[in-house]
């Protein structure tokens, strides 16, 4: 940020400059998650940046929060390990109050309080959260920093938004796509799971060759709804070559839902 | 007891027609009767050790620990109610900490002892309050040397060569006399080593199996051996300074 | 001066007409601007500096290294200065930044620890481990940093924790921003050195699936990691103009923490007429 800051600030000799404590840092990086019908997928990518210096090649971006909800951040890292620190402890707190897990939308609308509580000072993270909604749909959730939010079919946030999101508006939104007389555009948020996670990794790979802050790892959390066969996620062969998959146990009761931890490596270079 | 109905043991802040504060004197009661608890100075460091009596056998061994300890160098060992105890080794840590962080110096033994001395008497000026129920052995190794002092209910303090307080400190001072008689002559003072066989023998010597319940020993020490640091007394060497003093206490039986 | 390929043939901003070489805070003061007399001064600008920090993870412990000097400005002013701290029996820290600042760190640290000594006695519990350190830390930034009143350093925290049986090795800095990873290096040194412990490190552990080096499990060895943090102190002395030819390498194992006396590079200054690889000549 502060390389360009100064370049920016050329434009303007004349007023003398104040060396300031900045109080943000972009770490770079990319989240993306996608609905399915009885599933959701959240990912992101391992690298954690700053400017043209690589930080580090494994740093979380997602974290599963409950049985059937992850959250991915991004964004400043400090700002994006510590708000999910009080995420997490206010969803212990309820648990403790409420002996039952927080909802995803719930979970949402905290999200929001949480942020807008810092509305003048905020946490520059942009949050999407991923999961299983009570009906037991695919649910995403996308945040600003100051608490505007929606619930969504996907969203992309992060360093490659902009590459990912137009891609997703096109293949999960089906914009732009011309569909015969006799084939309806297709409802949003349906697609099947493998169709999803080749999307998933299509995306990264795709941000990772054209976006400098994105690469290296690729974690992927699949949230698959309660009583849904996982045969095309645990299948041999259902996934590509150099994915791997490891099933996370359940954080609380376990209500039925399953989350697995889809992981794959990204170019380095 | 002549001050019971008088009207003048009720407050600190009221003082008896011949001059006394009965509640202080009071707070004293509590601290004989606690389990005893000794401290030597010796010619390379200090010993601490107490008599912990059990009220129950349901409790853990080594537990509930009644020596404590302040800064790197100092230890406490308090006679009386363990609370109060507590609370002002949490006082004394404090002011510890504070003396380091304005002089960039460890707190000298003597200046603890001050410090706490002084806290302990502001509790006996005031009528809201009462005097701390305790006697405090303050003991530890500074620029000045091995140091031992006690502070009372009262906020009196001494230095001393070797101390007692608590259950049976008379028959423990006695004891603990002889132990320095060489040392006040201008001998050596006796070694830590020496100090723990005879704080052992002499916690031994003094509890009395018929009227007091089960005790453990605890035993610390600041010494060359531990680096000026205020540590436990290492178990091989306690077991064995109580096998030495089980053994002195047979044989003074089969004497008598 | 900006660096920045943004910024290359650009004219010069007022900071650096009045302070090309950037000496500040020797000599002249920044100008104010009109609006900088707000009611609250915290601590705008570190004043007296140490350069780079840099650590490698190697087969049974980690290796932390920084130089002996805390500079003021461009005034090489303090040259014996020690900037690698042990924090208890099995953490290393090393701080780069406002030297003030990691004097009150190690004010702040080392009362905690005697602290929790003291406390030992009468409630056992396992000391503090590098990780409960590397979090207090982390936490102690990042308040400060909401405060608009941070501590002006990157700090690198090596040691070794029982618990994983392996190296731990993290960095925290003034942002409150937190990484860890098999090699470190802080500002100058994030440039300099970490490609070389990245490449000397990765060529023998390999790569994981996340992209996390160390697949293959084969670290350098202690000699093999010393003198590759040998090799890095070398190329930041000669590269880096806020170093001293003066370090020390700090080794924390399952055994302890140990600090190296001071040492210096074999340099080498003649006039590079056998240098070749660079510009036009290349034969």
């Amino acid at each position: 940020m502060a390389l360009f800051a100064a370049s920016a600030q050329q434009e303007a000799v004349a007023a003398p400059i104040q060396h300031r404590f900045d109080p943000y840092e972009d770490n770079g990086g990319t989240i993306l998650s996608i609905a399915g019908a009885d599933f959701s997928v959240i990912a992101g990518d391992t690298r954690q940046s700053q400017g043209y210096n690589i930080q580090t090649r494994y740093a979380r971006k997602v974290w599963q929060l409950t049985d059937k909800v992850v959250l991915a951040t991004n964004g400043f890292a400090a700002d994006g390990a510590n708000f999910v620190k009080k995420v997490k402890q206010r969803l212990e707190w309820y648990e403790n109050a409420h002996q039952k897990q927080m909802s995803i939308k719930s979970i949402a609308r905290m999200i929001q309080t949480m942020l807008y509580a810092k509305r003048f000072f905020p946490y520059y993270v942009y949050n999407i959260l991923g999961g299983i909604e009570e009906d037991g749909t695919g649910a995403v959730y996308s945040f600003d920093p100051v608490g505007s939010y929606e619930r969504e079919a996907c969203r992309a946030a992060g360093a490659a938004q902009s590459l990912i999101q137009p891609f997703l508006d096109n293949q999960i939104y089906f914009r732009n796509q011309t569909f015969p007389a006799d084939q309806p555009k297709p409802i949003p948020g349906n697609l099947p799971l493998g169709t999803v996670l080749g999307l998933v990794i299509d995306s990264f790979t795709s941000a990772t060759e054209r976006h400098i802050e994105v690469g290296d790892g690729l974690e992927m959390y699949v949230v698959m709804a309660k009583g849904r066969a996982v045969d095309d996620l645990t299948s041999k062969g259902a996934l590509p070559e150099g994915v791997v998959v490891e099933e996370l146990g359940p954080l609380g009761e376990g209500g039925g839902e399953r989350t697995f931890l889809v992981r794959r490596t990204l170019k380095r270079d | 007891m002549s001050s019971i109905g008088t009207g003048y043991d009720l407050s600190v802040s009221t003082y008896s027609p011949d001059g006394r504060l009965f509640q202080v004197e009071y707070a004293n009661k509590a601290v004989e009767a606690a389990g005893v608890a000794v401290g030597i100075r010796c010619s390379d460091g200090i010993v601490l050790g107490v008599e912990r009596l059990l009220h129950s056998k349901l409790l853990v061994k080594g537990g509930n620990r009644r020596i404590q300890s302040v800064d790197e160098h100092v230890g406490l060992a308090t006679a009386g109610l363990l609370a109060d105890g507590k609370h002002l080794a949490t006082r004394l840590r404090d002011e510890a900490y504070n003396f380091r962080d304005t002089y960039n110096a460890p707190a000298t033994v003597q200046i603890l002892s001050d410090r706490l001395s002084g806290y302990v008497q502001a509790y006996t000026c005031y009528g809201s309050v009462r005097p701390f129920g305790v006697s405090s052995l303050v003991a530890g190794v500074d620029k000045t040397g091995p140091r031992l002092f006690c502070v009372e209910p009262s906020g009196v303090f001494y230095g001393y060569r070797a101390c007692a307080i608590g259950k049976g400190k008379a028959l423990a001072k006695t004891e603990l006399e002889k132990l320095i008689a060489k040392e006040a002559d201008g001998g050596e003072a006796i070694t830590c080593r020496e100090a723990i066989d005879e704080i052992a023998r002499i916690i031994y010597l003094v509890h009395d199996d018929n009227k007091d319940k089960d005790f453990e020993l605890e035993m610390t020490w600041v010494s060359t051996e531990t680096g000026g640091k205020h540590r436990a007394v290492p178990g091989e060497l306690q077991a064995e300074a109580e096998a030495k003093a089980k053994a002195a206490l047979e044989e003074g039986m089969e004497e008598d | 001066m900006n660096h920045h390929p943004a910024a290359w043939g650009q004219p010069l901003t007022a900071h650096q007409q009045f302070d090309m070489y950037s000496t500040n805070p020797m000599g002249m003061s920044a100008p104010r601007s009109a609006h900088s007399h707000g009611p609250v001064q915290n601590t705008q600008w570190p004043l007296v500096t140490g350069t780079s920090v840099i650590g490698i993870k190697y087969e049974g412990g980690v290796m932390l290294a920084a130089d002996n000097l805390a500079s003021y400005g461009s005034l090489a002013r303090f040259r014996d200065i020690e900037r690698l701290h042990a924090l208890g029996t099995h953490t290393i820290l090393g701080v780069a930044g406002d030297m003030s600042d990691f004097q009150y760190l190690k004010k702040e640290l080392d009362g905690l620890l005697r602290e929790e000594e003291t406390l030992t006695l009468t409630d056992a519990h396992p000391p503090l481990s590098p990780n409960n350190l590397y979090t207090f830390l982390a936490n102690l930034f990042y308040a400060r940093r909401n405060k608009i009143n941070p501590l002006w350093n990157a700090c690198l925290v090596g040691g070794w924790d029982f618990k994983k049986d392996e190296s731990f090795l993290g960095y925290v800095d003034l942002l409150g921003t937190t990484y860890t990873a098999p090699t470190l290096a802080t500002g100058f040194g994030a440039h300099i050195a970490q490609p070389l412990l990245r490449e000397a490190y990765e060529a023998k552990a390999g790569v994981d699936l996340e992209g996390r080096p160390g697949a293959d499990g084969r670290l350098l060895t202690a000699e093999e990691a010393e003198a590759v943090i040998d090799d890095c102190m070398k190329v930041l002395y000669y590269r880096d103009a806020r170093s001293i030819n003066k370090y020390q390498v700090a080794r924390v194992t399952k055994d302890g923490v140990s600090i190296s006396e001071s040492k210096s590079s074999e340099t080498e200054w003649m006039y590079a007429e056998g240098l070749r690889g660079y510009g036009g000549q290349t034969q």
